[in-house]
């Protein structure tokens, strides 16, 4: 499974709260809980592009973590 | 996988064996065991497949997990160095870390691994050690590692897994507790003691509201993050003082107190049949002593989630009054 590139506009969707999704993998639960924190306090182009490359990381590394792959398939199908 | 409480003859042979081992129990009994790739931590409490919550005095909890473990390295971290274990971690494995209860390590990771360079590279479960509690006011405290027999008070030791081809884990927590009725409460300030409180945005003293509203401070303090519920345990309150609290409250995020649980092994087994997770095979498990004395688990089994008994657990960051596991599936 590969993990949909960082310019695909679900990624700032997530992080900004625009969408919400019913996720499975807890790291990214946790790390969402603060940088939606971040964005929503002040939702500038770089805090919202290094809030993508956060998550988008994350991610990446877990890609053999099964409640990280239902996720990337919840968000994007 | 061995899951059991062991006696220290047994689990000796076990690391003879060059076993790869997760071991709990008494400073005294860790203290006897031969150098080897294990990693310890200091408490009494367990979760056992045969009795359910128990204690021992004489025999340490035991997790084999060599099945599993392709190469396996130890490390010890200090306050200062605790920052990069997301950045130590390998790219296809998980880390187990156990930290000595009150150690400045304890807070600082407590605190800040969140916002850890690389955080959650890999999976990261483990424990806060602690001791008897009869004995708070009179030991510290420790881990071990196994590697060089060294016991330590003020240092986290982590053990970094990388896994055999075809085997993945995945964290998963288990919290009963959910968000009560009562109003969000917010705090100005990151840490494990606050002297006052945002009642629904209305700044009080968090000593007063507690007890002016008759709160159960044996009801944790709970945050939705993104959906999972997240505790925070009440440590003390004393008139004239901050409330004390066993994981640090964070600025910005809403609380609740908890709304009650009746029967903590009946919902319990309940969620696992929810959830789906009974059917699971679980590499190793933590839960919270706070649990284990509120919830009355002694004597009381948790299906097959086994292991120490905690004053805290961690699934990547700390948390309280929750059951942490690691799970095994195939890749």
């Amino acid at each position: 499974m590969n993990v949909p590139d960082k310019t695909n506009p679900k990624w700032a969707e997530i992080v900004t709260g625009k969408k919400n999704y019913p996720l499975k993998f807890l790291a990214a639960k946790i790390m969402l809980s603060r940088i939606m924190r971040t964005t929503g306090a002040n939702p500038t182009p770089e805090n919202i592009s290094a809030s993508v490359n956060e998550l988008y990381s994350l991610y990446s590394a877990n890609i053999n973590v099964p409640s990280a792959q239902t996720d990337i398939q919840t968000i994007f199908g | 996988m061995q899951q059991d409480l062991l006696d220290i003859s047994a689990a000796s042979e076990l690391i003879s064996a060059g076993k790869q081992l997760l071991i709990a129990g008494e400073e005294n009994l860790l203290a006897q065991l031969p150098q080897g790739r294990w990693i310890g931590g200091s408490i009494p409490y367990f979760i056992t497949p045969g009795l359910g919550g128990t204690q021992s005095q004489d025999k340490v909890f035991v997790t084999d997990i060599s099945e599993i473990v392709d190469k396996c390295r130890i490390h010890t971290y200090t306050a200062t160095t605790i920052g990069s274990i997301y950045t130590d971690a390998g790219s296809n494995g998980f880390s187990i870390i156990i930290i000595p209860a009150a150690s400045k390590v304890h807070a600082t990771f407590s605190v800040n691994a969140p916002n850890y360079k690389d955080f959650g590279s890999q999976p990261l479960v483990g424990w806060i050690s602690g001791v008897h509690l009869d004995e708070l006011a009179i030991k510290k405290p420790i881990v071990v590692n196994g590697e060089t027999g060294e016991m330590l008070t003020d240092q986290a030791i982590v053990m970094h897994v990388d896994l055999v081809a075809g085997k993945t884990v995945d964290v998963g927590i288990v919290n009963l507790f959910e968000q009560g009725n009562g109003e969000i409460l917010t705090f100005e300030k990151d840490g494990f003691e606050s002297t006052d409180v945002n009642v629904n945005g209305i700044k009080e003293n968090f000593y007063e509201y507690l007890t002016k509203n008759n709160i159960d401070t044996k009801l944790p303090l709970v945050a939705d993050y993104y959906g999972t519920m997240i505790n925070i345990s009440f440590q003390s309150l004393n008139r004239n003082e901050p409330v004390k609290l066993y994981a640090p409250v964070f600025s910005g995020i809403r609380y609740k107190i908890a709304r009650p649980i009746e029967n903590y092994p009946e919902e319990f087994s309940k969620q696992l049949v929810m959830s789906g997770l009974q059917e699971q095979q679980i590499l190793f498990s933590c839960n919270c002593i706070l649990n284990y004395l509120y919830s009355d688990l002694k004597g009381n089994k948790t299906e097959q989630f086994v292991g120490p008994v905690t004053f805290g657990e961690i699934a990547y960051q700390l948390l309280n009054q929750t059951l942490v596991y690691l799970q095994l599936n195939d890749a």
